[in-house]
């Protein structure tokens, strides 16, 4: 218990104090996490749309494989990536390997089928007869697409903070292909594995509540953004 | 004109609709009328471009529609129970509107001029959970006519509303057409709506369109085998119809009220079908001429004029006798 009980001493003690190192971890999760939530979820809700709207020859194979990538485990897509980072591999010109961009890229595949999945289940969640009427008053692509994800918000906002939570507490792949490497690579999933290892556990600890409150404070971000847009009036 | 040419559709491999030919002409008043499952929301959403038919064409203006956010700013549908977007009431009536580019101050104009004409006025404020059903249709309805469309599709648009309501309803929609050439097509089982404002009534029966006018139409099931001279006797209810066909299996079949004659006893007439029964409702729908429904095992609607039905003593609950021959019976 005491060793617990200390644990935490240290943990708010490295929180209030600002320490530079974990500051520096946090900004670069949160950097990596809101990079790579933005571009999986740009690139996975609108195919989302379209997988749960049009009707296209594989688009059943097409589900399937976006729902079977949901349960892709971390590390082998880390290990993929590596291989097609190291300078051997086809993309080992980028020099991206161990890089936090590599660990964007990474997060990027693991979170888009999860963004995709999601959104086709939110979308087909929606009354149809929301995108007939928006149709049916002359309503375009765009507008049509617009106002059924108006409906279908909470669940969208489910998915952000779903990729979000995903990318930030994944480690196989940012281990892989981030090298944990301090002050460049080094998330704080990775950071929390290397200092328990080493039997830091206050600095672990101190580096596991700043997750928890990282994706405390998207949650609260985005119910924030979603009360702008009239939240509890149907 | 809106049009349906040619026109198959199916779901999956059941085919849901066969039309040769359907015609909704520039300011006119259409109804379909058929039992439910009989494709009339089908054929409305293949007129409001909403489905392509697996077959045929849509045309509009005589050319056939191959884009569809163009026509479909001129053809709107308002379906059996509408919903509404997120937001007020006025948000909904500005949707449409907004899609058109019109400007705020012509936009308010337009919508509070058609809430007032459909009594909605007081609801414009309105979130759509604090509207009843009627009211959600009322609003659908007023939705739809904002943005002056060419052509107005609605589908049961009273089975919601209470009398008052529909009252104002088809008042508003006879103001609409009265004020422009706004054409309506109106799909409804209530055979007593569509006569008494529709200019055309059309029958729709397992997705086809039916010769005669939608009185009564039976669904029925056409026993194998030729009977004596031709004739089968099929079971209506509780009644047998007899009927020259040399069809079998699921059938629609018809008696057009002007084939049917009415007496006060059986007659000694070459009629295969007498039944016997109680007028159960006299409608007079056009000058002269008397709907007469009877209760003779299943119900049975015969037109006659309104000397007959003077001269015969016909009044609710009275007996009466109809009948009619058996080459009379449609078969489809």
């Amino acid at each position: 218990m005491d060793f617990l009980a200390e644990g935490f001493r240290r943990a708010l003690a490295l929180l209030f104090s600002a320490d530079a190192e974990v500051t520096g971890i946090a900004l670069l999760t949160l950097k990596i996490g809101l990079l790579a939530t933005l571009v999986a979820c740009g690139l996975g809700i609108p195919v989302g749309f379209m997988l749960a709207t049009k009707s296209f020859w594989g688009r059943r194979a097409a589900l399937t494989v976006v729902n079977t990538a949901l349960a892709f485990p971390t590390v082998v897509v880390g290990l993929l990536l590596y291989g097609l980072l190291s300078r051997r591999g086809p993309l080992g010109g980028l020099e991206w390997l161990y890089t936090w961009q590599a660990i964007v890229v990474g997060d990027v595949l693991l979170a888009f089928p999860i963004a995709a999945a999601l959104a086709a289940a939110a979308v087909q969640g929606v009354d149809p007869r929301i995108r007939r009427t928006a149709q049916t008053l002359g309503a375009g692509r765009w507008r049509t697409a617009w106002t059924v994800a108006r409906e279908a918000r909470f669940a969208l906002a489910a998915v952000i903070t779903t990729a979000f939570g995903h990318v930030v507490a994944e480690i196989g792949s940012a281990m892989t292909v981030g090298g944990n490497i301090r002050g460049q690579t080094r998330t704080l999933t990775t950071a929390v594995a290397l200092y328990t290892s080493q039997g830091d556990f206050g600095l672990a600890l101190a580096l596991g509540l700043i997750l928890l409150l990282l994706a405390l404070l998207v949650n609260v971000a985005l119910q924030v953004l979603q009360g702008r847009g009239g939240v509890g009036h149907a | 004109m809106l049009e349906l040419v040619g026109v198959v559709h199916r779901y999956e491999s059941r085919i849901v609709l066969d039309i040769e030919r359907f015609q909704v002409p520039p300011g006119s008043g259409v109804a379909i009328v058929g039992p439910n499952g009989s494709g009339k929301s089908t054929l409305l959403r293949l007129l409001a471009l909403l489905e392509r038919p697996t077959q045929g064409e849509v045309r509009l203006d005589g050319a056939v529609v191959t884009g569809t956010s163009g026509a479909r700013r001129r053809v709107t549908l308002v379906e059996q129970r509408p919903v509404l977007f997120r937001g007020t009431v006025r948000e909904n009536l500005r949707f449409g509107l907004e899609v058109r580019g019109t400007k705020g101050t012509d936009m308010n104009r337009v919508i509070d001029n058609v809430a007032g004409r459909l009594g909605i006025t007081s609801l414009l404020d309105r979130r759509r959970h604090e509207l009843s059903d009627g009211e959600v249709q009322r609003v659908a309805v007023a939705r739809a006519l904002v943005v002056e469309p060419d052509v107005l599709l609605l589908d049961e648009p009273t089975s919601s509303a209470d009398r008052a309501a529909a009252q104002t309803l088809y008042r508003a929609l006879a103001e609409e057409r009265a004020r422009r050439p706004l054409a309506i097509c109106l799909a409804s089982h209530q055979l007593e709506d569509a006569y008494r404002w529709a200019d055309d009534v059309r029958a729709l029966a397992e997705g086809k369109l039916a010769p005669v006018t939608p009185e009564n139409l039976f669904r029925v099931e056409l026993p194998p085998g030729t009977g004596d001279a031709g004739l089968k006797h099929v079971c209506v209810g509780s009644i047998e119809v007899a009927a020259t066909t040399d069809k079998t299996g699921p059938a629609i079949l018809a008696v057009s009220p002007t084939d049917i004659f009415v007496s006060r006893e059986p007659l000694a007439s070459s009629a295969r079908n007498v039944f016997s029964g109680r007028v159960t409702r006299l409608s007079h729908r056009r000058p002269g001429v008397v709907h007469v429904a009877a209760d003779v095992g299943v119900e049975l609607v015969a037109v006659i004029t309104e000397d007959a039905v003077r001269d015969l003593g016909l009044v609710p609950g009275g007996p009466v006798v109809f009948s009619f021959k058996a080459s009379a019976v449609r078969v489809f």
